[in-house]
């Protein structure tokens, strides 16, 4: 079977990430553009915070060089963030976001020009306004400039499933069902459900109530570190050991193939991130250790991965059973 | 663990449920210690009822390859001969189809058996 198109990635990406990428290149250029044209008109100690009462008086100051350093810094950072994780629908907020912090950083500038007392600077809350109209107007631009970048691959056809394949009978039904663990994870929130009434019993009140942020890490903590994942007429589904919520699943409806890969873990660092329950532009996944990792590629283009042992079985089944759904 | 039943099948459900677990044990693709699925959720996932399912766990319990317990759920026996004695429950079995097949009653199978002992 030949397929036209071919799965959004290599061919789009790179064009995606370049349009979400230049609104920060332009906001950053206007920037140190202004930063050195006005460089005799801008006073040393710059007014960077504004009562919201009192006219938008100036009450919090910062130092030039390092109003300079920390416009650069936040422009490349959220350029940098925007650029990995920018999916094609969210382009709009990529634009959206250098616009916000770049014409902030501008009008900022322009308050403070010719000042010979910072504190006499004076921002009005139009200048917010100013601020967000030029957000809006890039959003807009953001989101024309979408329409440059092929969509995604639209829900593949019952029949292009691909991957290993299980003989079953026409009446016989299966199901796959194992329990994987993460025993680091584990023993990190049961510390951090110890330390909950340790924290509670020993500590001064009111800061031992700080004790019952431990929860906030224990209770997600175990409920990820022991999962158990089925395969079946419904999906793949992964959920707590222990009891039946929350859960992931992937309707059998989505999925387009299922394969095995062998996760080390420097392809959990690339690929994921680092561990626990990842999400990531193009996949999402529970990745409990390094070693045999269920893939599932959905419709849309995008693929769910747990790292379970006997993945091969549990990849051969849920192609089956896709399949078979596809033609009844 | 893969579970495949095949309600057409002569054969009960319960013990095509049985017969998924000794044959995962014996092969290795489940372990002694592991945790079988609640009953509940296999028979969600097969499309039967929880009762076929716990009848099948409880054949595999009367033949000492999992263990039971209220909270905690079906267990494989831990131990390394659990897949050797998985195996040996599968011959027996077979030997009695066969037995039945061959127009033995049960009371002549068990007295060949006994034999067998000596």
């Amino acid at each position: 079977m030949t397929r036209a198109t071919h799965p959004v990635g290599p061919l789009a990406a790179p064009r995606l990430r370049a349009l979400a990428a230049l609104p920060f290149v332009l906001a950053l250029a206007t920037y140190l553009l202004l930063l050195s044209l006005w460089s005799d008109r801008l006073p040393d100690t710059l007014a960077t915070h504004f009562a919201v009462g009192d006219g938008g008086r100036a009450d919090g100051f910062t130092g030039r060089t390092a109003f300079a350093v920390l416009g650069v810094g936040l422009l490349v950072g959220l350029g940098t963030g925007w650029t990995v994780l920018v999916r094609r629908a969210a382009l709009w907020g990529a634009w959206s976001t250098a616009g916000l912090v770049g014409a902030l950083f501008v009008l900022l500038l322009r308050a403070n020009l010719d000042a010979t007392d910072p504190a006499q600077v004076v921002s009005p809350l139009t200048g917010l306004a100013l601020a967000a109209a030029a957000a809006a107007v890039f959003a807009l631009v953001g989101w024309a400039l979408a329409s440059l970048v092929p969509a995604d691959e639209p829900a593949a056809r019952p029949g292009a499933t691909e991957g290993p394949r299980l003989t079953l009978g026409a009446s016989e039904v299966a199901g796959w069902s194992r329990a994987t663990a993460s025993r680091p994870l584990t023993v990190l929130s049961a510390l951090a459900l110890a330390a909950v009434p340790a924290g509670l019993l020993l500590a001064p009140w009111p800061g031992a109530l700080f004790a019952l942020l431990g929860l906030v890490i224990a209770v997600p903590g175990l409920a990820l570190a022991r999962v158990r994942v089925t395969v079946d007429r419904r999906g793949v589904t992964v959920r707590p050991s222990l009891v039946p919520r929350p859960r992931v699943r992937v309707p059998l409806d989505e999925v387009a193939g299922a394969t095995v890969r062998e996760l080390d873990t420097a392809a959990v660092l690339r690929d994921f991130g680092g561990w626990g329950y990842r999400v990531r532009a193009d996949r999402t996944g529970v990745v409990l250790h390094t070693g045999e990792t269920l893939v599932v590629r959905r419709g849309s283009g995008r693929e769910f991965a747990v790292t379970v042992p006997d993945a091969a079985t549990a990849a051969a089944l849920l192609n089956t059973l896709a399949e078979r759904h596809g033609r009844v | 663990m893969l579970f495949r039943v095949d309600p057409a099948s002569a054969v009960p459900l319960g013990d095509q449920i049985a017969a998924c677990v000794r044959g995962a044990l014996a092969d290795g693709s489940a372990a002694p210690g592991e945790r079988l699925p609640a009953a509940r959720e296999l028979a969600d996932s097969l499309g039967v009822n929880v009762h076929t399912v716990l009848r099948g766990y409880q054949r595999l319990r009367e033949e000492g390859l999992i263990e039971l317990r209220r909270g905690r759920g079906a267990v494989i026996v831990p131990g390394a001969t659990a897949p050797d004695r998985a195996r040996l429950v599968s011959r027996l079995r077979e030997a009695a189809t066969e037995a039945r097949e061959l127009g033995l009653t049960d009371e002549e199978f068990l007295a060949l058996a006994r034999t067998s002992l000596d």
